[in-house]
C-alpha cells in the first residue's frame, strides 16, 4: 500500500497544512462565535526566532538564568530612589495620597518577600543553586531596604509609638494618700 | 508670613466655635432681667413727658438699681445701677411733676436721670451721707430745683441743687450735734427735721429756712424730750404739699403724734390697739388738698383714717375712717388737680375712695388669681372722660416677693423681683420618681433569684407604659426629623432630656427666700419657698449650700445658723431651724462619708457646732480661716467628750496683708490627660494634686498682691508670685482648675528689665505647674502609683515642687468672678469665665488664648501649633463680642457664676446670678458631639431615598441593557 502512489492530498488538507496568510483585520468585523486568531501569532513568532538561532549550551543558559536572577534581585531597590523622593514629597499628614503610598510601600516588600522562592524558581537549576542562594539574600536584603524606607515614611508621619507621649495612655495618674477638706 | 497668618487663622477659628450666635439667643439661654424688690418710697408712676399721658412706673429697689417698668406690659424700659454692687435698701428716689427727669441719691451720690431714656443728665458727689432728697416744686425761676440733707461727720449740710446742671445753688450747714433726719418743703420755707437730744431721748428740731438763699428764719423744738428713740421712729414726713407734716407714733404705739411744720404745736391721735405698724400717705403736690391717711397694720389686719388739715387753723381733723380688714393690705394715694384719691388694695378687692367722703368711688373685685397679699402698692387713678368711671391700676409688692400690676380686679403682669440678690446657688439633677441606676443598685446587692424575679416584674410593669410609647413614636420621628421645627408633642413639666441641659438651679437670695430654675424651660421658676424671712436690715448670708441627688433634697446652712433642708422638687422644708447670734456658723465644709456628703459647720471658734462631730470620727485634716485671716490646717479630735482643734499647720499672713480672694479646686474636676504632649512628641506632665489651694493676699498700703499657692495638707508653699503696683480697692479674683490657675486684677507697675516701660491696666495672670521643667520626666516621684506630702524626702531638693510656667495678659476691662467651665470628662478643652462688670457681660476666654506656653518674641513652630494649639503671645487681650456668652443682653450685678457639666461631654451649664439671673449652656470645643440645628435630616432623609429609588429604578434598565448590548455584538 506503501508503495502505491499516494493519493492526491485533499484539498481541504492542503489548506489546513498550510493556511493562507492571515489577513490583516479589518476594523467592524467581528470574529466569530468560538474563533481565536490569536493564539497563531506568538506560535509563529517563536517559530520564527527559535529556529534561526542555534540553541545555547547547558553553561550558557546557567549564566543568563544567573544574570536574569540578578536583575530580579536588584529589581525592589530600582525604584526606590523614586518611592522615596515621591515619600519625601507627600508631606507628612495624613492624606489620601501618602496613606496609600505607605500601604505600596509595605505591600510591595511583604508579598515580594513571602515569593522569593517563586521568583527565583525559573532560574533555579542543579547546577546554580549555590549561585541563585546568594541573588536571594540579596533579594531579601533589597526588599528589607524597600520596607526600611517604608518604616521611616510611618516614622516621620508620627505613627510609630516611639515617643513617651504614645504611651502616656497607659499611665497612671498618682493617687494622693491623704485628703484635705477646705471650709473656707 | 505663612506661620502667623496659620496663627491668626487657629485664633479665629477658636473664636469663631465659641462665639453665640442670634439664632441661639434665647434658646440655649435665658435672662432675668430684674429692678430689684421696689421700696415702698422711692416707687411711683410718673410721666416721663410732660404732654403725654402715658406713664412709666418708676422704682428704686432695694438692691441699688433704678429702674422704669412699663405698667401695660411689665417689661422693663430702662435701668441704672446706681450704687456699685449690690445694695442692701435705702437710697432715694423723687420725680418732679411735668419735668422729664428723675433724680436719685445714695450713698454720697446725687444723680438725675432722663426720665425717658434712663441716659444720666448729671452726678454730683459731695462728702457725707445724704440723708434725704427733696424736689422744690416752687422756686423763684421756673425750672425746679433739688434740695439734699447730708450728714457730714456730724455737720447737718443741705444743699440746694440746680435742677436742670446740678450745680449747687446755696447751702446750708449747722454745726450741732443733732442728726439730720428730712427735709420738707412747703410753699413759703423750706423745713430741716433733726432729731435733738441724746440717744434714745431724742426731741425732734425743726429748722425753717428761705427758700430763695437758704437762711435761716427760725427753729423750734417739737414734741418732748424721749418722744423718739431713733430715726426709724419718725414715720412720715410730708413734702411739697400744702401744709406738709412730720408725724411720728409713740413708742408703745398707742398715740400718732402729727405737727404740720411751720406751726407750733402737734396733735395727738388714738391708734387701735395692738397696732403693729403705721405708715402714712399724703398727696406729694402743692395744689392737692392737704388730706393724709394714716394706715396702721394690726396683728390681725388693717384699717385707714383719713385726715384733713385746716390750712387757716392749722387744726387736723380726722374726717373718716375705713374699716378694719383682715390682711396686710396696702394703701396708695394718688392725685389729679387738687383731687386726692386712696387706693385700698385688700384679700379680695381693689377700691378707691375720694379723700373728702368715705363713699367708695369705684370697686373692682379680685379674680381668684390675683388675689395676693400686698405689702405696698402704688396706684394710678384715672378719672374716664365725662363719666364718674374710674381706671385703677395698682402696683403691687406681694408678700410672695413678686411686683403685680393690678388692673380691674386681674393681673396685668407679674414681675418676680424677689429672684434678684441671690447671694448662693446651687445645681441640682431633676428628681425622677424611680431613679434606674437606684433600682439596679438595689438588684446588684440581693440573690440572683430574688434581683431576676424583681427584674421580671419590673419589666413586666413597664409594659403598661409601652402603648403610649408606641403611640409616640411617630411624633418623635417627625420632631426628630424637622429638628425640632415642628413640635407635635410638647413635654410639660420637670422632665430629663438626654443631653443633661435640663437641670434646676437652686438660688438663695438674701431676703431668705430660696427659688428653683428650670434650665431646660428658659429658667422658668419651678417653685420658691420663704425659708429664712429676714427683718429689714438684715441679709441672709449663705455659708453652705449642698445637693444631694440621690435624695432629692438640698442643705443649706446660714452665718447665723440658719438650717434648713428642702425638696429639689417641689421646695417642700423638710427642716429648718431659724438660728441666732449664738449658733453663728463661720465656715462649712462638705464631708464625703459612706458615699454620701453633708455640711460640716463651722462655729465662730472655727469649731464644730452643736454635737455634729459627736457619733462621728474625722481624720482628715480640715483648713480653716480664722478671724485675723490666718490660714490654718487642724484635725478635730474627740477627747472625753470634748472636740479640741489639734493645729497641723498655719500660713500666717504678713503685717498689712489681707486675703484677697481664694480659690479652691471645683468639686468636679476630671483629668482626661495626665500630660500635655509637645511639639515634638515629648510630654510635660501636669502636677496634679486635689490638696492644693490659692490664696491671694493683698497689701494695700505696699500695693503689692501675693498669690500663693499651698499644699493643703502639710501647708507648704508650693509656689508663690507677688505682683507689684496692684490696686487694693478694685475687685482681685482668681480660680484654680486641673493644673492652672489665674487671677485678675488692677495693677501699675515699672518694668524691670532696664527698658522703664510701664505696665497699667487690668491683668490676667495664669499659671501652669508641671511635675518637671523638663519633658518627658515625671519629677522626684517617678512612676510611685501614689503619693503622700507628708512622706520623707531623701534629698532637700527631691522635694516634689511643682514647675510654675506664667504668662500675663492685659484687658480693657476688669474681671470678676472668675470661673472655669466643667465638662463631664474633661476633655473639652476649658474656658475662663468671668464677669465684665462695666460691660454688664459674661465673658468665656478659650485657655488657648491665656496659655502661659504661648512662645514669646518667636513664631510658633508647626509641630507647636499642631500639638499644643500654641500661638505667639501678644500682651494684650481684645475682648471680642464673639466671646461675650451674653450676646447683647445687658447682665447686671452678678456676684457668682456656677458651672456644672451637662450628659455630653461636649457641653456645659452655666448660671451666673447676683441681682440678674442669666443662664446658658457653653460648648468651649464646640458641639462635636450633638448635631446642630443647622444639620437638615429632611435632605439627608432625601437623598438616601432619591438613591434607593434611583437603583431600584435603573437596575432592571442597566440590566437590560447589558443584555441588548451583548446581543448587539452578534448581529
Amino acid at each position: 500500500m506503501a508503495s502505491n502512489q499516494a493519493p492526491a492530498e485533499p484539498y481541504w488538507v492542503a489548506q489546513l497544512n498550510s493556511p493562507p496568510a492571515a489577513k490583516s483585520k479589518v476594523a467592524g468585523i467581528v470574529d466569530p462565535p468560538g474563533f481565536s486568531g490569536a493564539p497563531t501569532a506568538p506560535k509563529k513568532g517563536k517559530d520564527v526566532k527559535t529556529q534561526p538561532r542555534k540553541p545555547p549550551s547547558a553553561d550558557e543558559r546557567d549564566t543568563l538564568k544567573l544574570k536574569k536572577a540578578w536583575e530580579v534581585a536588584l529589581a525592589p531597590v530600582k525604584g526606590l530612589p523614586m518611592t522615596a523622593i515621591m515619600m519625601y514629597m507627600s508631606g507628612n499628614s495624613l492624606q489620601i495620597f501618602s496613606i496609600m503610598m505607605v500601604f505600596m510601600a509595605f505591600k510591595n516588600p511583604i508579598v515580594g518577600l513571602m515569593s522569593t522562592n517563586q521568583a527565583f524558581e525559573r532560574f533555579q537549576t542543579d547546577s546554580n543553586s549555590g549561585q541563585i542562594l546568594q541573588t536571594k539574600l540579596v533579594y531579601v536584603a533589597m526588599q528589607f531596604l524597600a520596607l526600611a524606607v517604608g518604616i521611616w515614611k510611618i516614622n516621620s508621619m508620627g505613627l510609630l509609638p516611639t515617643t513617651r507621649s504614645d504611651w502616656m495612655m497607659w499611665e497612671n495618674l498618682r493617687e494622693p494618700v491623704e485628703h484635705a477638706i477646705l471650709a473656707l | 508670613m505663612r506661620r502667623s497668618l496659620q496663627s491668626a487663622l487657629l485664633l479665629g477659628l477658636s473664636s469663631l466655635v465659641a462665639a453665640v450666635f442670634k439664632d441661639e439667643v434665647g434658646q440655649i439661654d435665658f435672662h432675668h432681667a430684674l429692678v430689684g424688690l421696689p421700696q415702698s418710697e422711692t416707687t411711683f408712676f410718673h410721666r416721663p413727658k410732660k404732654d403725654e399721658k402715658a406713664s412709666l412706673l418708676y422704682t428704686l429697689s432695694d438692691v441699688g438699681v433704678l429702674g422704669a417698668v412699663n405698667p401695660n406690659s411689665g417689661a422693663l424700659v430702662w435701668r441704672q445701677q446706681i450704687f456699685p454692687g449690690i445694695s442692701h435698701g435705702g437710697g432715694h428716689l423723687r420725680a418732679p411733676e411735668g419735668e422729664n427727669w428723675v433724680i436719685a441719691a445714695y450713698g454720697q451720690q446725687v444723680q438725675s436721670w432722663a426720665a425717658l431714656s434712663g441716659r444720666n443728665l448729671w452726678q454730683t458727689e459731695f462728702n457725707g451721707q445724704v440723708k434725704d432728697l427733696e424736689v422744690m416744686e416752687l422756686t423763684e425761676s421756673a425750672r425746679k430745683d433739688v434740695l439734699v440733707l447730708f450728714e457730714e461727720d456730724g455737720v447737718t449740710v443741705l444743699r440746694r441743687l440746680h435742677g436742670v446742671l446740678g450745680t449747687v445753688v446755696w447751702e446750708f450747714r449747722e454745726v450741732s450735734k443733732d442728726i439730720p433726719l428730712q427735709v420738707s418743703t412747703s410753699l413759703s420755707n423750706v423745713y430741716v427735721i433733726n432729731l435733738h437730744g441724746s440717744p434714745s431721748s431724742y426731741s425732734l428740731k425743726v429748722t425753717s429756712l428761705e427758700p430763695a438763699t437758704g437762711g435761716r428764719v427760725d427753729h423750734m423744738i417739737v414734741g418732748t424730750k424721749g418722744d423718739v428713740q431713733g430715726p426709724q421712729d419718725v414715720m412720715f414726713v410730708g413734702a411739697n404739699s400744702a401744709a406738709p407734716i412730720l408725724a411720728w407714733a409713740s413708742n408703745d404705739l398707742a398715740k400718732l403724734n402729727v405737727h404740720i411744720l411751720g406751726t407750733k404745736s402737734k396733735q395727738e391721735f388714738a391708734l387701735p390697739a395692738d397696732t403693729v405698724s403705721v405708715n402714712i400717705h399724703a398727696p406729694h403736690l402743692t395744689q392737692s388738698q392737704p388730706h393724709f391717711l394714716v394706715h396702721t397694720r394690726t396683728s390681725t389686719g388693717n384699717k385707714g383714717e383719713v385726715f384733713h388739715t385746716d390750712l387757716k387753723s392749722g387744726q387736723i381733723t380726722k374726717a373718716y375712717e375705713l374699716p378694719l380688714l383682715p390682711g396686710l393690705g396696702a394703701f396708695s394715694t394718688s392725685s389729679d388737680g387738687a383731687n386726692v384719691y386712696f387706693t385700698r388694695v385688700t384679700e379680695d378687692e381693689v377700691l378707691v375712695v375720694s379723700s373728702d367722703s368715705h363713699s367708695v368711688l369705684a370697686r373692682d373685685p379680685l379674680k381668684s388669681d390675683a388675689r395676693v397679699e400686698a405689702v405696698h402698692a402704688v396706684s394710678e387713678v384715672i378719672k374716664k372722660a365725662g363719666g364718674k368711671e374710674f381706671a385703677i391700676r395698682s402696683a403691687t409688692v406681694t408678700k410672695s416677693q413678686e411686683w403685680v400690676l393690678i388692673r380691674n380686679g386681674q393681673i396685668d403682669w407679674t414681675r418676680s423681683e424677689g429672684l434678684s440678690g441671690a447671694v448662693a446657688a446651687a445645681w441640682a439633677e431633676i428628681p425622677e420618681a424611680e431613679n434606674l441606676a437606684k433600682v439596679l443598685a438595689e438588684e446588684a446587692h440581693t440573690n440572683p433569684w430574688d434581683a431576676y424575679v424583681h427584674r421580671l416584674t419590673r419589666h413586666i410593669n413597664d409594659l403598661q407604659y409601652l402603648p403610649d410609647y408606641l403611640a409616640n413614636i411617630p411624633n418623635r420621628i417627625i420632631e426628630s426629623v424637622t429638628g425640632g421645627a415642628v413640635v407635635v408633642s410638647k413635654t410639660t413639666g420637670l422632665h430629663r432630656d438626654s443631653f443633661g441641659f435640663n437641670k434646676i438651679i437652686i438660688l438663695a437670695t438674701h431676703r431668705g427666700r430660696f427659688y428653683a430654675l428650670d434650665t431646660g424651660n428658659h429658667g422658668e421658676i419651678v417653685w420658691s419657698a420663704e425659708v429664712f424671712p429676714q427683718a429689714p436690715g438684715s441679709a441672709l448670708d449663705v455659708k453652705g449650700i449642698l445637693v444631694d441627688d440621690s435624695e432629692g433634697t438640698v442643705t443649706v446652712r446660714g452665718a447665723n445658723g440658719e438650717y434648713a433642708v428642702i425638696k429639689v422638687a417641689d421646695g417642700h422644708v423638710v427642716e429648718s431651724q431659724y438660728g441666732d447670734h449664738l449658733a453663728a456658723v463661720s465656715a462649712t465644709a462638705v464631708i464625703e462619708s459612706e458615699g454620701s456628703k453633708w455640711l460640716l459647720p463651722l462655729g465662730k471658734d472655727r469649731k464644730p457646732t452643736g454635737d455634729v462631730l459627736k457619733d462621728r470620727t474625722l481624720d482628715q485634716t480640715i483648713v480653716i480661716r480664722e478671724e485675723d485671716d490666718s490660714i490654718k490646717g487642724v484635725k478635730f479630735v474627740n477627747e472625753d467628750g470634748q472636740i479640741v482643734k489639734n493645729e497641723i499647720w498655719q500660713l500666717q499672713l504678713l503685717p498689712g496683708q489681707k486675703i484677697a480672694s481664694i480659690a479652691k479646686l471645683p468639686a468636679h474636676d476630671p483629668i482626661a490627660s495626665i500630660g500635655r504632649v509637645l511639639g515634638d512628641r515629648s510630654v510635660n506632665y501636669k502636677y496634679l494634686n486635689p490638696n492644693i489651694v490659692v490664696v491671694a493676699a493683698i497689701d494695700s498700703a505696699a500695693s503689692t498682691l501675693s498669690v500663693h499657692l499651698l499644699d493643703t495638707v502639710t501647708g507648704q508653699l508650693l509656689a508663690s508670685q507677688v505682683h507689684d503696683g496692684v490696686d487694693g480697692d478694685k475687685d482681685i479674683s482668681c480660680t484654680i482648675s486641673e493644673n492652672w490657675y489665674s487671677c485678675a486684677f488692677f495693677g501699675q507697675y515699672i518694668l524691670n528689665d532696664g527698658t522703664d516701660r510701664e505696665i497699667k491696666g487690668y491683668q490676667i495672670v495664669v499659671s501652669d505647674l508641671y511635675e518637671s521643667p523638663s519633658p518627658n520626666d515625671r519629677g522626684p516621684l517617678g512612676d510611685a502609683e501614689t503619693f503622700s506630702p507628708l512622706d520623707p524626702v531623701d534629698t532637700p531638693t527631691g522635694v516634689p515642687l511643682p514647675w510654675v510656667v506664667s504668662q500675663t495678659w492685659i484687658l480693657s476691662e476688669p474681671l470678676n468672678n472668675l470661673s472655669v467651665t466643667q465638662t463631664r470628662q474633661g476633655i473639652s478643652s476649658r474656658q475662663l469665665l468671668a464677669y465684665l462688670p462695666e460691660s454688664h457681660a459674661i465673658l468665656g476666654i478659650t485657655r488657648h488664648g491665656i496659655d502661659p506656653r504661648r512662645p514669646v518674641g518667636r513664631d510658633p513652630s508647626a509641630a507647636e501649633i499642631e500639638a499644643e494649639g500654641l500661638a505667639k503671645y501678644s500682651p494684650a487681650i481684645f475682648i471680642d463680642g464673639r466671646n461675650l456668652l451674653t450676646h447683647e443682653r445687658d447682665i447686671v450685678g452678678v456676684r457668682g457664676i456656677v458651672t456644672t457639666p451637662a450628659v455630653v461631654e461636649s457641653t456645659t451649664l452655666l448660671v451666673a446670678y447676683g441681682i440678674d439671673i442669666f443662664g446658658t449652656q457653653n460648648s468651649p470645643s464646640g458641639m462635636f458631639d450633638i448635631l446642630d440645628k443647622g444639620f437638615n435630616k429632611i435632605t439627608l432623609l432625601a437623598t438616601v431615598l432619591a438613591l434607593t429609588w434611583g437603583v431600584v429604578l435603573l437596575a432592571p434598565m442597566v440590566r437590560r441593557k447589558q443584555i441588548n448590548r451583548k446581543w448587539e455584538a452578534f448581529l
